[in-house]
């Protein structure tokens, strides 16, 4: 009787606190911190099937997502992880027009402080990656099935898809399809961006799609027919160990 | 004073509590004297699908579900009461109706085909083909004041059911209505969607036998038309069909929307069928439909968004063709087959007829008598 008493007096305590909010003084404080994902193209918003300049021709995109692992926050030697999985897709179907779509995303209770730069693993860590969709709950990021591919036994990390116009007559007729997946071509890149976590600081990760396919300066050959898709083939991931090499360098980290 | 804590505790607990309104009172409506037990239902689904998405705001429940079955198959939905849910979505066609456009109560075609409710449930990013409906709640409510399709009001709908003979004792054993008065369209959506949920695979199908671990299952053409419908035929020298980029994961679509190739334009505004760009009203939204399971798709022809393919062989024959060039058309419509050497632009070489019937015998695989057959989802009258 006493321990059910006792029981009483201690969810009181704990639901009296949860009512109002009042936080734990001896926990150091923290925030929600604001990410917003953003895609771009030459440093513009990018916006699905509008012409884009690529050297001689022009190219067009329609879809662009990426699991993104391992978001971390650092300060020197010590490290805060605060996401280990999102998936951000910047080109819904149900989007209301062509613009790449803005992705904010919260991390709660990241603690307060002034970071020496953030790393971001490209694509899915390989423990996360050796599971399937129906490992997850259904509003997971891992739980898309349409992100999965049984021929690699691998989720996709990364796709861009679009259109180039090789011969300059408006018809678009060359395919290109950038699906990245398996352990082989999982990437991270730290940036030394100075990030300051406080109550409603935010911060912007930007990707900039020519710069994706600008390989060590120099646009990737689209006229090139391997170089117009990652190959299906399972065991050829050349296309897309060149590309998500390249992830880094097209990402821009600001605050 | 200390069991004075004890009961501030639970009353804590009681003010996070959202309440109930307190219930109304006596009137001839009443519905109280029914007994209101609701037992939750746990959806049955194979152990290799992923979880199925449930709103918080429409739990399942049994007494639910049976409501929703009910409504489903009842044509009193219909202004002259002869046309049901289940008219366009019968349990032997996987929940179409095999018309290549449905008809109205009216003898108006309408001018899609009904889409399988097969593994409806995880259908997360828009309804019909054109996604005009986010959730099953709200799609179950359009059809009955479509004229083309029930042509009749909600509010005539409600005052039936609440003078129905049994429709208010089963309102009331599914959402714990107090009065014959609280039935409204979107409890009677919200029932609808729940049975339409629990219309999951059953598992059964050759292609789940072989998914199992049974590799035996498939014979070989059937496996070729698997490594071919998902891109996994390189090492045997089977080209790429690249069926799963739009009709992946273990449903067989990722419900996503596309322009599947079929017809040849001048420009957008010029499809017939605008589709998910009657919508949004983007123009490279014309032209763009959801991509519907292939779970079953050997009992829900004809084909196509208007039923225009009879046989899974005109299907596979036309992306074999790949497209027609229009600007919004999927890239991977360009890619079916093989890489034609010294193409410039790169053209694909499509399917030989043996191996478009390999995908069409794979397509076979992924029918799941089992599930039409369940008693429990057939219709209750």
């Amino acid at each position: 009787m006493k321990n059910l008493i006792g029981a009483g007096m201690l969810a009181g305590i704990f639901l009296l606190s949860a009512c109002n909010g009042t936080p734990d003084p001896a926990l150091p404080p923290s925030s929600n911190f604001t990410v917003t994902f953003k895609a771009r193209y030459d440093g513009q918003p990018l916006e699905k099937y509008k012409n884009y300049g690529y050297g001689s021709y022009p190219v067009l995109f329609n879809r662009f997502n990426t699991y993104l692992s391992d978001i971390t926050l650092l300060k020197g030697a010590e490290e805060i992880r605060i996401s280990d999985i999102e998936w951000v897709d910047f080109t819904p179907d149900l989007a209301p027009n062509n613009l790449a779509v803005d992705v904010p995303i919260t991390f709660k209770n990241v603690p307060d402080g002034d970071y020496t730069g953030i790393r971001i693993g490209y694509g899915v860590r390989p423990d996360l990656n050796a599971k399937r969709p129906n490992n997850f709950a259904s509003t997971h990021p891992l739980s898309r099935e349409n992100e999965y591919w049984l021929g690699w036994d691998s989720y996709i990390f990364t796709k861009v898809e679009g259109k180039a116009d090789l011969d300059n007559s408006g018809a678009f007729a060359t395919s290109l399809v950038y699906h990245c997946g398996s352990d082989a071509v999982y990437r991270t890149f730290s940036f030394n961006t100075p990030i300051t976590v406080q109550q409603g600081a935010t911060a912007t990760v930007t990707f900039d799609l020519k710069k994706f396919l600008t390989i060590n300066g120099t646009l990737f050959d689209l006229s090139i027919p391997g170089n117009q898709l990652t190959s299906n083939d399972v065991g050829n991931v050349v296309v897309a160990t060149i590309l998500m090499d390249n992830f880094g360098n097209a990402t821009t980290v600001n605050q | 004073m200390v069991p004075g804590l004890a009961v501030l505790g639970l009353a804590l607990f009681s003010t996070c509590e959202k309440t109930d309104p307190p219930p109304a009172g006596p009137d001839n409506d009443d519905l109280t004297s029914i007994p209101y037990n609701p037992k939750p239902y746990t959806i049955v689904k194979p152990a290799h699908f992923p979880d199925i998405p449930v709103p918080s705001d429409n739990p399942l429940t049994v007494d639910g579900i049976q409501l929703g079955r009910r409504l489903f198959y009842d044509p009193i939905l219909s202004a002259d009461s002869t046309q049901a849910c289940a008219s366009c979505h019968l349990p032997q066609g996987s929940f179409t109706d095999n018309k290549a456009v449905s008809v109205g109560i009216d003898g108006i075609f309408g001018r899609r085909s009904s889409m399988s409710l097969l593994n409806i449930a995880y259908a997360t990013n828009g309804l019909f083909w054109d996604g005009r409906s986010a959730t099953l709640e709200d799609q179950a409510l359009r059809p009955v004041e479509d004229p083309i399709e029930m042509h009749n009001t909600w509010a005539n709908v409600v005052t039936k059911l609440k003078q129905h003979d049994s429709y208010p004792e089963y309102f009331r054993k599914a959402f714990g209505i107090s009065s014959k008065k609280n039935i409204t369209k979107e409890l009677a959506a919200k029932a609808i969607a729940q049975f339409e949920r629990i219309l999951i695979s059953s598992g059964s199908s050759k292609y789940d036998v072989y998914l199992q671990g049974d590799l035996d299952a498939l014979d070989d053409d059937e496996k070729d038309g698997r490594s071919m419908f998902f891109d996994e035929g390189g090492p045997l020298g089977l080209p790429d069909a690249q069926c799963f980029h739009c009709h992946g994961g273990i449903t067989l679509t990722g419900n996503q929307y596309f322009n599947n190739g079929l017809d040849s334009v001048a420009k957008l505004e010029d499809f017939k069928d605008k589709g998910r760009g009657d919508v949004s009203g983007n123009p490279y939204d014309f032209g763009k439909f959801r991509a519907p399971t292939l779970r079953n798709i050997a009992l829900t022809g004809p084909y196509m968004h208007d039923g225009r393919f009879k046989t899974l062989n005109e299907v596979v024959a036309h992306y074999s063709q790949n497209g027609k060039g229009v600007i919004n058309e999927d890239p991977f419509i360009r890619q079916v087959g093989k890489p034609i050497l010294g193409s410039n632009p790169v053209q694909y070489s499509g399917l030989t007829p043996a191996q478009q019937q390999a995908v069409v015998k794979f397509l076979n695989t992924l029918t799941d008598t089992q599930f039409i057959n369940n008693p429990d989802i057939r219709n209750p009258f």
